[in-house]
């Protein structure tokens, strides 16, 4: 090699090492994003609005039907529906025990599922109000306005899902304020919502259809009328006239009316019923979450239904109540899947869903794949994969009816109630219309449930229905409203949840303390403003 | 086509290469000598090509016959071995030095190399006659109980899955565990080169010896160097090594049998008897063949050298259709130019692994088990036997009836220059390339239960995988010795780039399943909206700055600093840098005045040293303030359903480095002319700003967890390795090597003053369905890997469980509340101990080991969800019927501590017996050996379960360790015969 040679290799090699070392990028860590988008570099506009506000609603979908979630809350503590132990298991340490038997502590998963849905719906609704409201989502004013509106009606309607079930919560209405919030009692969280509806209401839209899914001012109105209706509860003070006035607002503005089929309100293509006032909508394609027929259904049944997924076999009705129908009632039919099952395509006998249960099981008795009848209330298409299409209608006309009913009858205008509930009952006894008809005097019997503990072999041993006060009526709530998510909130108001014994249940010994559930150990442990409720 | 020249030329040098040999023989008297000019007695001198030789007497005298052109092979303990040419010398006399064989072996550091005897920090090496023998399926397995601090497992049987490593304890929340894998200086995985091509393997385990390596070192960094070339002179060689194994079950589960079930019926228990008599995990598990090949070629000159192989693997695994077929190919060429001024090298390693398997997943063998034996595989129309139960499958449908296809692909190219311009002075650049593509196709045929039974008439996906690794260092060297004092310095600068991306789709409803995953359009669920398909592409960067400086004097004070300066794009803008610094001294009391004349001690070095060491987000953009359009997120809005824009995560651009502190003392000693020798170390090593995925009050934050620096972690242990030449007389060889090593780990705090968040623990693990409890709980102020369970303590008249409550009271379980569960056991052994040991005689070598593990806890899931006779849907253990407490239990299956095992075991791992042929016995094969193995043949344990060391201890079970999972893919036992040959 010549020494030519070397001392141009020594020069480029020189060369390639000073610019390694000059060049720019040695140093230039900024990351480069691909998969996210980056705040900075996003300009979102009024067409933008959809996807910004969709996450608010989002949150109601695993919220209601989602795994443990806030039907499962409402139902299984209270007097309907139970989930024993099966063959295949649902014992999962006693989780669904618990929730019969109000033994449920601070970790229970159900009332904390509830709890983190809301306050992600809260928190995102904080978020938009926040974007809209400094300009980084630039609107015209009136559609800002409007926004801003709906966006604090679906956040109220969160907070009223935690006044209902955990009682004293914090309130947090400002998404830049992270600092850790004070815990409000119940009555100031009662005050807020209803405040926050009243001054929402005049600037909600009044349509219909293009709101469907979302608040307007009829599902703002239905949640004022709930929250009055519970204010007994609340606060200690009932507000009957306030029920009243909210329902008459929505039965005189005529946008809503009974569906002439009570199954067309459940149905797969529910979206179109024009009994619904506030729907969470669901969709087996777009909108996933509504798995109440995976957990009821045992899992045989998918040759009924010719399912494209294989359900897992859980709870069924408590029988005590199947009881209380009347045999001419169609809502039985309706709402409960019973008696033999056959095979969608041969016709076999696949399946006889019966009555009976045995137990709730943590006593080594195990409830047969076929014991109890399952939730049907909602069609299962047939070919229906785990998420079904029907949506949930968390506000419908018939309970806008029936809260005036209640208002009417605890005021002492049994009669007027007794139309009102003979109206709703009507399409349930098509067959035989006089056993339609409801008195003044009936509603102010008490109620048909047997109520007591119920052995092994079904025999029952307690003090029944008869002494509960306007009882015929919480048996209609039930009947109409039963695996609606309502039950919780209706026994508690009538005094069931506290005081009487249904199925493997007894009252809990420090039964008021049930009526909420516990603030969850997980927040209590995060943020220390906040305290227990009281008896956990 | 380089390499390809290349090899047809050395093949035609080695084919010239043989020349003929001379017969007479020739008459040799020599003297051995040590360099004082003593004579030295029992010194073995062998002629190789004939294996005879002799040994010398007391006075040093020998005597023996050679034929020209013999090697005479001259080793004697504690002296430097030599080999001799022997042309026509007839006396001869032999110097022999001696050997400070241990002090002057060669560690490869971080960035370098260094005598071994001036090592000041704690790093472990094993040369490849060390190494485990037979069937070995990554490099960890190869240093398996031969490092102490380094915990090593093989948690299933899956030729598909690498083994577990861990070093020092659990040192981060949410970073990697894996220790950094550097190959030849760079970085890659465990399964990069095949075992046969590895020449040693050296584990920086202290923070002083990692530190150079900054941001990627907490859990330790293992230095592969793979074997090459390093011949001065003419050489050429070819080495062929194979083996062929056969895999049998370690243990199985013993389950009822369909003739248990048919007494059981007759006793009036609730079995369905459905008339057959099937075993189901006879059917669903083969008897594996596996075989390996490899083949190493070196060549070259004293300017130009080759080093070539080629490693072919085909397994199979004990599970029907399950197996890995794998490509390894390297090359290397190394040039010098200028007088040795410039040194080049280029590096080509090609890995392609191809899997074509079926469906015999972890929850196959569920199923497998579970299943009714009176049950029948087919039904009488010849398809499988389906049931209509929950989470209930024939396995065999699973397995034959699925394809679950892979194809991985990794190209690494990589070159260097090396720049000498004057002596000490060395100035190099490295660039390295690694190309990975991974493609995956899986989809199941119409008589799958996908169709069967969930009538979605037949599914397929394909997931591809891509991604690309860039590294560019440039280092400058210097070392220089100045009489008793020697130098070195290192400087450099390194920039790590990678990007990922991915793509994947997914769609059923197929109007035949003769395409396979071949034709995804055809599936008409694309249509119906019902397909899936993701896509993803992320980038991280890494650059650093480092440098570091030796100085040792008369190799008995020494002292090491070095400092890393490292950035990462993973981390917020003001906290992208980090520093990472270092220092240790040694000082080898041997070479002081007062013990030089000591016969006894060959080295006695102390060492000391403090090092940083920092972990890295585990994934990418977690510091910034991003959103993302989700589908979960969208609703039903203005009559039409649209995706949801949401926050990414709690935005939290303040991110960064998590950093741990370590403190390393320890001894390196050698003892009776380096028959003893070993090294002694304790360690503590506290992490501080761990990364943890905390959990955060909502409200008022969106989601209720977020990454945050917080917390910290401490670790202690004690680690051993001791060496003893046991036996070293002539033809009689024995090597024992004990490693020893504990491990204390505390979770010292999790907070955060800045987000003002205390936690003061954390539920981990998780039992699965119909149980579904968390099984571990991780508490500040104790040590990671506590079961948390409620406590049994005997079973009621009625068969249930009795447990003891949170007032110490025994209750009935029906009473326990979440509150009652109480610690009970530890998932992670408290030590871990390696005992190898290698004989040889004459042609004959034989090496067995032992790895334990003590002080721990496992949770026997088979137990727990088996061992029970309530579930009659399911089969049962035959023990499930065994009185518990003296009672039959009756109660629901439940997670408590009964099912939690004393897990201490000692497994007989490796047995290997080798024989070595004669040199020249088949001509031109310079040495040939057979040899027969066993792996994980005997484990000696109270344990109940399958195998103790069984449980994952990474991923899902970072926090949950000690968990012998229902749902896995089953150890194996393995028997090895191979054959190593060299021409």
């Amino acid at each position: 090699m010549s020494k030519f040679n070397t001392i141009q290799y020594k020069k480029w090699i020189g060369m390639l090492l000073s610019c390694c070392l000059l060049c720019q990028g040695c140093t230039d860590l900024s990351e480069e994003v691909f998969s996210e988008v980056l705040e900075k570099d996003y300009r979102p506009a009024e067409r933008d609005l959809p996807y910004i506000l969709a996450p608010v609603y989002a949150s109601f979908r695993s919220l209601m039907f989602g795994w443990q979630g806030y039907f499962d809350l409402q139902e299984e503590s209270a007097d309907h529906i139970i989930t024993p132990v099966r063959p295949n298991g649902w014992d999962d340490a006693g989780t669904y025990r618990r929730m019969h038997q109000h033994t449920w502590n601070a970790v229970q998963w159900q009332p904390y599922n509830t709890w983190q849905q809301a306050y992600a719906s809260i928190t995102k609704a904080n978020l938009v109000i926040m974007q809209i409201e400094d300009g980084s989502l630039p609107l015209p004013a009136d559609v800002g306005n409007a926004a801003i509106a709906e966006l604090r009606a679906a956040r109220a309607l969160a907070y009223y899902l935690l006044l209902d079930n955990h009682g004293n919560v914090p309130i947090v209405t400002d998404y830049r304020d992270v600092s850790l919030p004070d815990q409000k009692n119940r009555k100031q969280l009662y005050e807020f919502v209803v405040n926050e509806l009243q001054e929402v209401i005049p600037m909600l839209s009044e349509d219909v259809e293009p709101m469907y899914g979302r608040m307007n001012v009829w599902a703002a109105r239905a949640l004022l009328a709930k929250i009055f209706l519970n204010a007994e509860v609340y606060i200690g003070t009932p507000a009957w006239e306030n029920v009243i006035e909210q329902t008459d607002i929505i039965i005189n503005a005529n946008k809503y009316r009974l569906d002439t089929d009570y199954k067309n309100v459940f149905s797969s293509t529910n979206h179109g019923s024009p009994e619904i006032i506030f729907a969470v909508p669901y969709d087996e394609v777009y909108g996933h979450g509504s798995q109440i027929h995976m957990k009821t259904l045992d899992p045989l049944s998918r040759l009924v239904y010719n399912m494209a997924a294989g359900p897992w076999g859980g709870n069924c009705a408590v029988p005590q109540f199947i009881d209380t129908y009347d045999a001419d009632d169609q809502r039985l039919y309706d709402s409960w899947i019973q008696g033999p099952q056959y095979h969608a395509t041969t016709g076999e006998l696949v399946i006889n869903y019966v009555k009976s249960v045995p137990g709730i099981g943590g006593d080594g008795t195990v409830a047969p794949s076929n014991a109890g009848y399952r939730i049907g209330k909602y069609e299962i298409k047939k070919g229906a994969t785990n998420n079904l299409d029907n949506d949930y209608p968390m506000f419908r006309y018939a309970d806008i009816l029936m809260m005036k009913a209640e208002a009417l009858l605890r005021t002492g205008k049994e009669n007027a109630a007794a139309e009102l509930v003979s109206a709703v009952r009507e399409r349930a006894f098509r067959s035989n219309p006089e056993k339609a008809v409801v008195t003044g005097a009936d509603l102010l019997k008490g109620s048909v449930y047997n109520y007591g503990w119920q052995d092994k072999d079904g025999t029952v041993s307690g003090t029944g229905g008869g002494d509960i006060r306007y009882g015929r009526f919480l048996d209609e709530l039930g009947w109409e409203f039963t695996a609606e998510a309502h039950r919780r909130q209706d026994i508690i108001r009538f005094g069931v949840f506290q005081t009487k014994s249904w199925f493997n249940h007894n009252p809990h010994p420090n039964a008021i303390s049930r009526t909420l559930f516990p603030i969850p150990n997980d927040e209590l442990n995060k943020n220390p403003k906040l305290t227990q409720n009281p008896g956990y | 086509m380089i390499p390809l020249r290349t090899i047809i030329y050395i093949f035609c040098l080695f084919l010239l290469s043989h020349g003929a040999r001379g017969q007479e023989r020739t008459q040799l008297k020599g003297r051995v000598l040590d360099a004082e000019g003593n004579p030295v007695a029992h010194v073995s001198l062998r002629i190789q090509s004939s294996d005879t030789g002799t040994s010398s007497d007391s006075d040093g005298n020998f005597n023996l016959l050679y034929r020209r052109g013999d090697t005479l092979g001259v080793s004697a303990v504690g002296y430097i071995s030599q080999t001799i040419s022997l042309m026509s010398q007839t006396d001869l006399t032999v110097t022999l030095l001696k050997s400070q064989d241990a002090l002057d072996e060669v560690i490869v550091v971080g960035y370098g190399t260094q005598k071994k005897g001036e090592v000041t920090s704690a790093i472990a090496s094993v040369k490849a006659e060390d190494f485990t023998q037979g069937t070995v399926k990554d490099a960890g397995q190869l240093i398996q109980g031969k490092v102490a601090g380094l915990r090593i497992t093989t948690p299933n049987g899956d030729p598909n899955s690498t083994s577990q490593i861990n070093l020092r304890g659990l040192n981060s929340i949410n970073g990697s565990q894996n220790p950094l894998v550097i190959i030849d200086g760079i970085p890659g995985s465990l399964n990069t080169v095949a075992p046969e091509d590895i020449e040693s393997i050296d584990v920086l385990k202290d923070g002083a010896a990692a530190a150079i390596y900054g941001t990627r070192a907490t859990s330790g960094v293992i230095l592969i160097t793979t074997r090459r070339n390093n011949a001065t002179e003419n050489r050429t060689a070819i080495t062929y090594n194979n083996y062929a194994n056969i895999q049998t079950l370690f243990r199985r589960p013993d389950m009822l049998s369909a003739a248990d079930y048919r007494r059981l019926i007759a006793e009036g228990e609730a079995y369905t008897d459905l008339g057959a008599t099937t075993d189901w995990i006879d059917e669903v598990t083969q008897q594996p063949f596996s075989h390996n090949h490899n083949v190493a070629l070196f060549g070259g000159n004293n300017r130009t050298n080759f080093t070539g192989s080629v490693n072919y693997r085909n397994w199979e695994g004990v599970l029907l259709k399950s197996g890995q077929e794998r490509l390894n190919v390297r090359a290397e060429l190394n040039h010098d130019m200028f007088d040795g001024k410039l040194k080049s090298n280029m590096q080509v390693i090609n890995q392609s692994i191809k899997a074509l398997q079926g469906g015999a997943s972890d929850y196959m063998w569920r199923q497998a088990i579970i299943r009714n034996p009176t049950d029948r595989v087919f039904n009488e129309d010849g398809k499988w036997q389906e049931r209509d139960a929950y989470m209930y499958d024939n396995p065999l449908s699973m397995i034959h009836e699925s394809v679950n296809d892979r194809v991985f692909r990794e190209t690494r190219l990589n070159g260097s220059l090396d720049y000498r311009p004057v002596d000490g002075l060395s100035v190099k650049m490295l660039l390295s390339r690694v190309q990975e593509n991974d493609l995956y196709g899986s989809s199941t045929s119409f008589d799958h239960v996908n169709t069967t039974k969930n009538n979605l008439n037949g599914t397929a996906s394909r997931t591809t995988y891509a991604a690309t690794e860039n590294l560019m260092e440039l280092t400058a060297t210097y070392n220089k010795t100045f009489g008793q004092h020697k130098v070195g310095a290192l400087a450099g600068y390194s920039w790590q780039d990678r990007t990922s991306e991915n793509f994947y789709a997914y769609n059923f409803d197929f109007p035949t399943d003769n395409y396979s995953y071949n034709k995804l359009e055809s599936g008409m669920a694309l249509q119906r909206g019902m397909a899936q398909m993701t896509s993803y592409k992320d980038k991280w960067k890494l650059a650093g700055f480092f440098a570091r400086l030796t100085y040792s004097y008369k190799e008995r004070y020494m002292i090491m600093a070095s400092v890393r300066r490292e950035g990462s794009s993973t981390f917020g803008e003001n906290y992208k840098w980090g520093s990472f610094p270092a220092i240790s001294l040694g000082w080898d009391m041997a070479k002081e005045e007062f013990l030089a004349e000591n016969e006894l001690i060959g080295q006695l070095k102390l060492r000391a040293g403090f090092g940083v060491t920092g972990t890295i987000a585990s994934s990418s953009y977690m510091s910034q303030t991003s959103y993302n359009f989700q589908q979960g997120q969208g609703a039903y809005i203005n009559g039409r359903w649209v995706p949801g824009f949401v926050p990414s995560r709690n935005f939290n651009p303040d991110l960064r480095w998590e950093k741990k502190y370590e403190y390393n003392v320890g001894v390196d000693f050698s003892m009776l002319n380096n028959r003893v020798y070993g090294s002694l170390d304790y360690y503590s090593r506290r992490v501080r700003d761990l990364l943890y995925q905390f959990n955060v009050p909502s409200p008022p934050y969106l989601y209720s967890s977020m990454m945050l620096n917080a917390g910290e972690m401490s670790n202690q242990g004690f680690e051993a390795l001791i060496n003893v030449d046991v036996i070293q007389r002539g033809d009689w060889k024995w090597k024992t090597t004990l490693t020893f090593a504990t491990n204390k780990n505390k979770l010292i705090n999790l907070s955060n003053e800045q987000f003002n968040v205390t936690v003061p623990f954390f539920e981990a693990g998780y039992t699965g369905e119909p149980i579904q409890m968390s099984t571990h709980r991780v508490e500040v102020g104790r040590a990671i890997g506590d079961f948390f369970v409620w406590k049994t303590v005997g079973v009621d008249e009625n068969g249930k469980w009795l447990i003891e409550n949170r007032a110490g009271e025994t209750i009935p379980i029906a009473d326990a509340s979440p509150d009652d569960r109480q610690y009970y056991g530890n998932g992670i052994p408290d030590a871990n101990i390696g005992w190898n040991n290698s004989f040889s005689f004459r042609n004959i070598d034989f090496s067995f080991s032992f790895r334990g593990a003590f002080g721990h806890q496992v949770l026997n899931m088979t137990r727990m969800y088996y061992e029970n006779p309530v579930n009659k849907a399911y089969n049962a253990l035959k023990t499930a019927y065994d009185p518990v407490y003296g009672k039959r239990l009756t109660n629901d299956l439940v997670y408590v501590s009964h099912y939690i095992e004393d897990a201490d075991f000692l497994k007989l791992d490796n047995v290997t017996f080798g024989y070595t042929f004669k040199p020249g016995i088949v001509k031109g094969i310079d040495r040939l050996r057979i040899y027969v193995s066993g792996l994980n043949l005997l484990t000696i344990t109270g344990y109940k379960g399958l195998d103790p060391e069984a449980t994952s201890y990474t991923g899902d079970f970072t926090f949950a360790p000690g968990i012998e999972h229902r749902d896995r893919y089953p150890t194996t036992r393995t028997f090895t015969a191979g054959l190593n040959v060299s021409f």
